[in-house]
Formats: structure tokens, C-alpha cells, sequence
């Protein structure tokens, strides 16, 4: 009889333990669904459009199968028509060329040449799309392959989008050199309430060699450049005003690696809006864009930002 | 004689070996009350004021002990004036962690004086037993009926009204007691509005309602080995914390044990007793009742501790010893979520404690040797394993980047104290030295707000051991009529853990000033020390009084923050018939070795004067006592040195309780 009473005993606090285990007033956040809400996970390259002829059928490929205004990794692949196998191509060129209605043409910052990845028998390079498809103009891709010793050309038209991804945006800006520029973020993508490799392509319109020449690829592949040695000093801010102009510690300017793409380090110290604030140097040191940003805390006000500046949320 | 003093050893860990030999217990039961138990102060729960107490009113009459108050309730005990990091705060030995970054809920909170038997207060490395610690130990020992009682039902309820801010308070607790079964079983409610300061003006967000459960069986399985379960449940509902500026919604707490002990009757061991034990704890603030806040942020936590506690006790001719080994496993979570103003726009989000883990395993011995009849020897250790992992390090990498995500630690501990009885005179000196690890929120916690000096802090994993060497001397004279009793303790203390202001990073909560990262202090001092007298005035006059002192100093001879001044309190109680009437004063002197980098301002100084009667009486075949009486009676305003935000003390108070024993 006893210890059939010790059992129940047992038994009503292991019931009780259970209850309470499994059972919090309020549920704990998600962390890791937290992050992806804003940001959905696309780092799978699928076809965003192909050629076919009767002899190749030329695949363009980008991260989740579409562009977008800002950077993006390209990959073009090209096969056999009648056997759909990889074909040995010696070389490829890509060109995005944008057309306003009024027929104007004009380029972007781009890889003209691309690379070939022997391994997986792709070409890659990367675009960076300075406006969506729309009323500004329509968005064509020139492509010229090698096989053997014939050329092959091809234009196919494109829909580019607007990324939605803020922390891949970009900026457009005329500097105090009064050349224009184009910044556009490449990386983090989905970034963390953490330190975050800040990874930027930094490039610059050249002015027109010669209006007189023939192809228009044959001038706009040259219409920019990457620049080079120069420094974007960075002050990540949180604009909300009950944010007061919070900052974090521990940034870093971003400054040019070998891979010509420029690179620093930015801390979130919570999830949220951001705002980048840039100011750009060239390798003299002096100010192409950019302003220094107030650096108290003001709670209540709505942070400043700089002249040159991204916003970025997740 | 040596039955006798094995019972004694047995009845004062609250388990009675009944049935046999009872005629003897009724004998030591009464002895027990003059029996002073090894080196522990045990004390009831009561203090010369009032019989209705609450746990942070009962610890406060003890002379160690002093509180952060950031409200009127769940004040944050201080032990030897250091926080409550540096302390090991245990329910019969299990520990339990608070689920709140802004510390509204010491472990204190989670019990009520009516599941409660004792407090068992051990300064310094003396308290190490139940892990690794500087300041000390606490150990709220809960209350457990003994085994065959003559009388198998019973218990007590008390009720009582306190005016100043309406409290309401209605304690009951029932056990049921048969040789080889016992059930304990409390439940304790308080409701109080807001209070009001000496000005009579009402302190807004000082409210509070709790209640309290607890339930505990036993079942003896042997003469001489008996199982235990116990589970206490606390709610604390709608608590306002003035001096913060966001309040408590609720905060659940669960805290469950199974325990095994045996006794034995022949050879060296006397008792062996094994808990294993689980507690869970959800605390949830609020902001939405302050209206002036610019941001709304949800802050809930959550902490869980699994544990297990095993000790034994040995006993031979004059030499005694506890061993004891703890383990637990903590995960410690904290988030923070602020709302923009534009509530479309998307919230904002961070963990203060990143799910931080605690795994310690510590292993403690106590020996004592009676030298001779006048003396006394103790000689102890302990040592400690305390591993941390924090699961979202990112976070912590922040400010202190490749900061690591696990971390080993090793804690010893040591102590020594001689103890001699001369005549009249009561002398020990005692040496102790001992690591802690910091706490979750000194290593791993992420703009935790404090508003007390407005930084957001941040921890650092890799902060070094806090290590302390401490020395402590006291002498004691007793007389038929008159005790005196002086203390002091000295402790220096390497890599003191405090906030310092960092150069780096802007503040994230919005009332805050700037950023503070926890840093280690080449080293702190600190000095305590108390006098207490007892003097019988006449058999029914009895007049005690204490004064205590303590001084803090960082490494450049700085103060320490929440060093408690000069204080008093006195008190005498006269006992007619059934009348009992008390009057006490207590007061702090002007506190002049204030800290301004800590955020500190001078505090004046301030007297308390309390007044009460108690009349005991028959209801029925119940004892029964009443209480009427009335603290701060000059209605004083005041706040005292550490008042969270300097706001102001309770006005007069006139309370009133009854205690019905049945
Ligand atoms: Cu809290």
C-alpha cells in the first residue's frame, strides 16, 4: 500500500516535470528562422535563360535562376545541341548592353572576358546591373563563344530585377573627381548578429574612348572599370530613431584584395535596418564621395547618414 | 551518550530517526534549541521587528547581509557587500539561477518564509561546500517535517495587512506526519499596491503579487533510510520595479528534487544523503506600463538547471567531516526585441545571453577536530571544474573577436580556521583562499542594461578566475546577562570582475550613456566588519545591538560601489505575560566613501525607528499570536546607498498579523 503511494508520488512529479519542460508561457525566438524571414537562402545557380541553335544551346545561369539589379555571379554553359554534351569552347565574352527607349545604349560593371572552369566545364564572371528592367530601358546580353576557330555570336534579351536582398544593394553616384562610380555589395548575403566579411565591387564609368568606333561592344565592354587602391571607409549606424545612432565596434574599412574586389569587416549587433555609411577615398587619400557621420548618441533622432551610403537590413 | 549525539547530528539535518528510540527525542528536541550547530548560523525566520516577515526582511537582520533594492520586492542579497556573483545562493543545496538579466529575480524570490525552516549564512570560503565562491554561501533550507510526531496533523496559518501600500498577505502551510510517511505542504499569497515614500507620495510601479506553493512527501524505506520529493512553485505576477524602467509581466519558477538518504548506525559514516534535481524558471518583463519609454522591447529569459547533490557525513571520537559533491548543467537564455516606431517595419533582435551553458562539478570536504575540550580545529577544501559554452558566440565575438566559445576552468578552494573557547571568551581566526568563475553575465552577457549607472554591458569570456585570500577573526564574550560579539573579515581579491567604461561601440538601449565591458581589476580589497551585543536588561528586557562597518577599495584606492556605511540597529523587547512589545532603530550613516565612476552619488544619512506589540493567545484549543505595529514611524524620507536609481523608501508602514498554530 506504501509504496504504492511512493509510485504515485513519483509518478505526479515526473508528470509535473513534463508539463512544465514542455510548456513556457512565451516560446523561445527561432534564431535561425529568425535570419531567414527577411532573407531567403538562394546560393543554387539555376538557368536563367538559354540560346538554342542547331548547334549549341548556350544556358545562363545565376542564383536562383534570376538577375537582379546589383552583383551577380554568372555562369554560362554550353552544349551540344543534338547530344547535350559540355562542348570545348576556347573563349567567351559577355556583354550586358541596356537600351532606352529613346535607343540610347550603355553598359555596366562586368567581366567581359569570362573564365572557363574546366572542372565543371562552365564559363564564369559576374555582372553588375546598374538598373531593373523596365522603363528605364531593357536589358540584352551580348555573348560571343569560340569553338575551334569559329566565332559564334548571340544576343538574347533579359529581365533583370530588383533585389530585394538589401544587403546586395548598390549605389550609382558621380564623385568629386566628377566621375561616376558604382558601388555594389557582394557579400555577406544573409549576414549574422556577428562580425560580417564585408565584400564590395568599387567601379568606375569610363569616359568614351572613341564615339567613332564600330560594334557597340567593341566600346561599351570598356565603359568601366574596376578601380584600384582605393579605400571606402566604413561606419555602420542603425537609422531608427529609438535607435539613437547605435553603432558597433570593431569595423573595418573596406581596401582591395588580390581578387581586385574590396574587403573589411562589418559588425551587426542585432538584427534590423542598417545603414553603411561610406566615404570614398582614392590612393591619394582624398574624398571622392562621402561625409563623416555624427558619432553620439542621440536617442530619439533619426542617424544621420552619409552622403554615400547603403542601407541593409535583415 | 553516543546514540544521543548521533540523533542530535541526525535531527539537525531534519530527519528523524523515530520509531526505537523515541524517548530520547523528545529529550534532545528540546536540547537542539541550545545545541549550536557546527559553524552554521541557524536562525528563524523572524526578525526582532515582525513575526510575519518576508525573506528579504528576514535576511536583512543579519549582519552580512545587505541588498540592492530596485523595488519592493526581490531585493538582491549582498553578502560581505559583494554581489551576488560572488556568492553561491542554494535551495538545501541546489542551485538555481535567475532567468533575468537585470537581476529582478534573486534566488531569494523564488521561496517563502512558510516552506522555509532556516537560512544558513556561511561567510567566505566556509561556504564552499556548495561550489565555488568568494563572499560566501546562503542556503535556504526548506522546510521537512519529522518522521512519527505525536501529534500527525498540523500546521499553521497566518494572515496579516500592511497599510502603506495595502499588502495583503494570507500563508498556510499543513503537514501530515506517520512513522513511516510524511507530507509537508505550504501555500503563501501577497498582493501589495504601489507604496508610499515618507513624503506620502506614491511610488509608482512598486506593486507586487506572488504566490508560493510547495508540497513535499517522504516515505521512510528503512529504520534507518528514508526517500524524499519536493517541488516548490512560485509565481510572481505584475511586479514593479521603480527604479527600472521596464517592469515584471511574470515570472514562473518550478524547482523539483528526489532525495535519498541513509543513515548509519556503526563506523565512520553517519549519513549519507543524495538529491537529484531539476528546476526551470521563465521570466518575462514588461514595458508597455511605461508609457514615456521610447522603445518597446520584449526582454524574456529562461534558465534551467539539472543538478545533483551528494554528501556524506563522518563522525569519529572528535573528529568530524562533510564531503560533499555537487553537479550541475545550466543553459542560461536571454533575448532582447525592440520595436520600432513604425511597428510595420521590421523589429529588432539580439540575445543578451546567447544560450549560454554552465556545466560545474565541484567536490568539497569540511574536517573538524575537537583538539581539546576548549578547542577546535577546521580545515577545508574544495575543487571545482566549471565549463561554459556559448552557443551563438557570434554575438560575444563582437567586442571580443576569436573570444572562445568553450571554456575550462579550474577552481580550488581552501580554509582554515582555529576556534578556542577560554573562560568567558570565544576567539577563531580563520584564512581561506578560493577562484570563482564569472557569471554568465560577467562572460557572456550582450548590452545588458543597467540602469543604475546607465552603461550597456558586455561580458568577456575569457576573463580571468577571480581569485580571493581572505582573513577573518572574531572574539566573543558572554556573560548570564550579556554577549558581545566583534567580527571582522579582510579580503583581497585578484582580478577583481567589474565593468569599465569601453572606448568601443555605442549604447543599444536608449536611456544608457555608453558601453561598459566587464574587466578584471589588478586586484580589490574589502573589509567588513560588525559588532553585536545582547545584554539582558531584566528576565523580560532585552536589549541587542549591532553595528557594522565595511570598506572597499578598488586598485588605485578607489571606492567600491554598494559598500554598505557605518549602520546600526538596535532593539529592545519586553515580554509580559502574553504581552510582547518590541522598539527598534536602525539607520546607516552618511555614506562618504562613495564610488562616482560606479555610478554612485553621496547618500545621507537616515534613522528608522519601528514599533510593535504581540499578544499571544488561546483560539479555541489554538495557539495563536496577533501582531500589531508600525515601521518607519516617523514617516522619515530616505533612500539608503544602494536604492537602485535613489528612489525613495517606504514610508511609515502600520502592520497588523495573525498567527493561528494548529
Ligand atoms: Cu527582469
Amino acid at each position: 500500500m506504501k509504496v504504492s503511494i511512493l509510485i504515485k508520488t513519483i509518478g505526479f512529479y515526473a508528470a509535473l516535470a513534463c508539463v512544465f519542460l514542455g510548456s513556457c508561457t512565451k516560446g523561445k525566438t527561432n534564431y535561425e528562422a529568425e535570419r531567414g524571414e527577411v532573407i531567403e537562402e538562394n546560393n543554387e545557380f539555376k538557368e536563367v535563360s538559354n540560346v538554342v541553335t542547331s548547334a549549341y544551346t548556350v544556358s545562363i545561369e545565376a542564383l536562383n535562376g534570376v538577375l537582379y539589379r546589383g552583383y551577380n555571379d554568372i555562369r554560362v554553359r554550353i552544349k551540344n545541341t543534338q547530344t547535350n554534351t559540355p562542348v570545348e569552347v576556347s573563349g567567351l565574352t559577355f556583354l550586358p548592353i541596356k537600351t532606352t527607349v529613346m535607343g540610347e545604349k550603355s553598359s555596366c560593371p562586368n567581366q567581359y572576358h569570362f573564365g572557363y572552369k574546366s572542372a565543371d566545364k562552365y564559363f564564369s564572371g559576374y555582372t553588375v546591373f546598374t538598373s531593373e528592367s523596365g522603363t528605364e530601358g531593357s536589358w540584352a546580353l551580348y555573348i560571343n563563344f569560340t569553338v575551334g576557330n569559329q566565332t559564334f555570336s548571340l544576343i538574347k534579351e533579359v529581365a533583370v530585377r530588383q533585389q530585394t536582398n538589401k544587403n546586395l544593394n548598390m549605389t550609382v553616384f558621380r564623385g568629386k573627381d566628377d566621375e561616376q562610380y558604382v558601388i555594389a555589395l557582394i557579400a555577406p548575403r544573409k549576414p549574422n548578429v556577428a562580425e560580417n566579411k564585408l565584400v564590395a565591387g568599387i567601379y568606375k564609368l569610363n569616359r568614351m574612348l572613341d564615339s567613332a568606333a564600330k560594334g557597340p561592344a567593341d566600346q561599351l565592354q570598356f565603359s568601366y572599370s574596376q578601380v584600384e587602391r582605393y579605400t571606402l571607409k566604413l561606419d555602420p549606424r542603425m537609422p531608427e530613431p529609438s535607435m539613437g545612432n547605435h553603432s558597433s565596434p570593431n569595423n573595418r574599412d573596406l581596401i582591395q584584395d588580390k581578387d581586385g574586389l574590396y574587403h573589411g569587416v562589418v559588425n551587426y549587433t542585432m538584427t534590423g535596418n542598417w545603414t553603411l555609411n561610406f566615404i570614398l577615398l582614392n590612393p591619394e587619400g582624398k574624398v571622392i564621395r562621402g561625409t563623416e557621420v555624427p558619432k553620439d548618441f542621440t536617442p530619439g533622432v533619426e542617424g544621420r547618414k552619409s552622403e554615400l551610403h547603403l542601407d541593409i537590413l535583415f | 551518550m553516543k546514540k544521543l549525539s548521533l540523533v542530535l547530528f541526525i535531527l539537525s539535518l531534519g530527519l528523524d530517526v523515530n520509531g526505537q528510540i523515541a524517548p530520547v527525542k523528545r529529550d534532545t528536541t528540546r536540547r537542539l534549541g541550545e545545541v549550536k550547530v557546527d559553524a552554521t548560523v541557524k536562525r528563524k525566520i523572524e526578525n526582532d521587528m515582525k513575526m510575519a516577515v518576508s525573506v528579504d526582511e528576514f535576511l536583512a537582520s543579519s549582519d552580512n547581509i545587505s541588498f540592492i533594492k530596485r523595488g519592493a520586492y526581490a531585493w538582491e542579497p549582498l553578502l560581505n557587500n559583494m554581489s551576488t556573483e560572488r556568492s553561491t545562493i542554494t535551495i538545501d543545496g541546489m542551485h538555481i539561477f535567475g532567468a533575468c538579466t537585470d537581476k529582478m529575480d534573486p534566488i531569494t524570490s523564488y521561496v517563502e518564509t512558510n516552506n522555509l525552516s532556516s537560512i544558513d549564512i556561511k561567510s567566505g570560503q566556509e561556504g564552499n561546500m556548495h561550489g565555488a565562491t568568494v563572499a560566501g554561501s546562503i542556503d535556504l533550507k526548506r522546510r521537512s517535517t519529522p518522521f512519527g510526531l505525536q501529534q500527525k496533523v498540523g500546521g499553521a496559518y497566518q494572515t496579516g495587512f500592511e497599510f502603506n501600500n495595502k499588502q495583503a498577505f494570507n500563508l498556510g502551510n499543513l503537514f501530515y506526519s506517520t512513522d513511516n510517511f510524511v507530507a509537508d505542504g505550504s501555500i503563501a499569497f501577497r498582493k501589495a499596491g504601489n507604496y508610499y515614500d515618507g513624503n506620502n507620495k506614491e511610488v509608482l510601479h512598486s506593486q507586487y503579487n506572488k504566490l508560493n506553493a510547495s508540497l513535499g512527501l517522504a516515505y521512510k524505506t528503512s529504520p534507518l533510510s528514508a526517500i524524499r520529493v519536493d517541488a516548490i512553485f512560485d509565481r510572481a505576477k505584475d511586479v514593479g520595479f521603480p527604479a527600472l524602467p521596464m517592469d515584471l509581466w511574470l515570472s514562473r519558477a518550478i524547482i523539483t528534487s528526489a532525495s535519498y538518504k541513509q543513515l548509519f548506525e556503526e563506523g565512520l559514516v553517519k549519513v549519507w544523503d543524495t538529491k537529484v534535481y531539476f528546476n526551470a524558471v521563465e521570466h518575462y518583463m514588461d514595458d508597455t506600463t511605461r508609457p514615456e519609454n521610447l522603445v518597446h522591447m520584449d526582454m524574456p529569459g529562461w534558465s534551467t538547471t539539472y543538478g545533483l547533490v551528494s554528501k556524506i557525513n563522518l563522525k569519529k571520537d572528535r573528529y568530524s567531516s562533510e564531503v560533499q559533491f555537487n553537479a550541475y548543467d545550466n543553459l542560461s537564455i536571454a533575448e532582447m526585441r525592440m520595436y520600432p516606431q513604425d511597428r510595420s517595419k521590421q523589429t529588432m533582435f539580439a540575445y543578451s545571453w546567447p544560450w549560454v551553458t554552465t556545466r560545474f562539478a565541484s567536490i568539497a570536504m569540511n574536517n573538524s577536530w575537537e583538539i581539546s575540550e576548549r578547542s577546535k580545529v577546521n580545515l577545508g577544501g574544495s575543487l571545482g571544474w566549471n565549463y561554459n559554452y556559448s552557443k551563438y558566440v557570434e554575438f560575444n565575438w563582437i567586442f571580443h573577436p576569436g573570444a572562445s566559445q568553450k571554456k575550462n576552468r579550474w577552481l580550488p578552494g581552501l580554509h582554515a580556521s582555529y576556534e578556542l573557547s577560554l573562560n568567558q571568551f570565544d576567539i577563531s581566526l580563520g584564512t581561506g583562499f578560493g577562484h570563482r568563475a564569472p557569471s554568465v553575465s560577467e562572460a557572456y552577457g550582450y548590452y545588458i542594461y543597467n540602469s543604475f549607472d546607465r552603461y550597456d554591458y558586455i561580458g568577456n569570456p575569457d576573463l580571468k578566475n577571480e581569485i580571493s585570500y581572505e582573513g577573518n577573526a572574531s572574539v566573543g564574550f558572554k556573560t548570564e546577562k550579556l554577549s558581545i560579539a566583534a567580527k571582522v573579515n579582510y579580503f583581497y581579491i585578484n582580478n577583481y570582475i567589474i565593468g569599465r567604461i569601453l572606448s568601443l561601440g555605442s549604447p543599444m538601449n536608449y536611456q544608457s550613456v555608453g558601453v561598459k565591458g566587464y574587466t578584471s581589476l589588478k586586484y580589490a580589497t574589502l573589509f567588513n566588519t560588525a559588532i553585536n551585543v545582547d545584554y539582558k536588561i531584566l528576565d523580560n528586557l532585552h536589549w541587542k545591538g549591532v553595528l557594522t562597518y565595511a570598506r572597499g577599495k578598488d586598485d588605485e584606492g578607489g571606492n567600491l560601489p554598494f559598500i554598505r556605511p557605518l549602520s546600526y540597529q538596535t532593539s529592545l523587547h519586553y515580554g509580559y505575560k502574553r504581552l510582547g512589545l518590541r522598539t527598534s532603530l536602525n539607520g546607516d550613516f552618511a555614506q562618504t566613501n562613495y564610488s562616482p565612476a560606479y555610478g554612485e552619488d553621496q547618500t545621507a544619512s537616515y534613522k528608522i525607528w519601528n514599533l510593535s506589540a504581540d499578544y499571544s493567545f488561546s483560539l479555541g484549543k489554538f495557539k495563536s499570536v496577533f501582531q500589531v505595529g508600525a515601521e518607519n514611524l516617523l514617516n522619515e524620507y530616505y533612500s539608503t546607498y544602494a536604492d537602485w536609481g535613489n528612489i525613495p523608501r517606504m514610508g511609515r508602514n502600520i502592520f497588523t498579523s495573525l498567527k493561528v498554530n494548529f
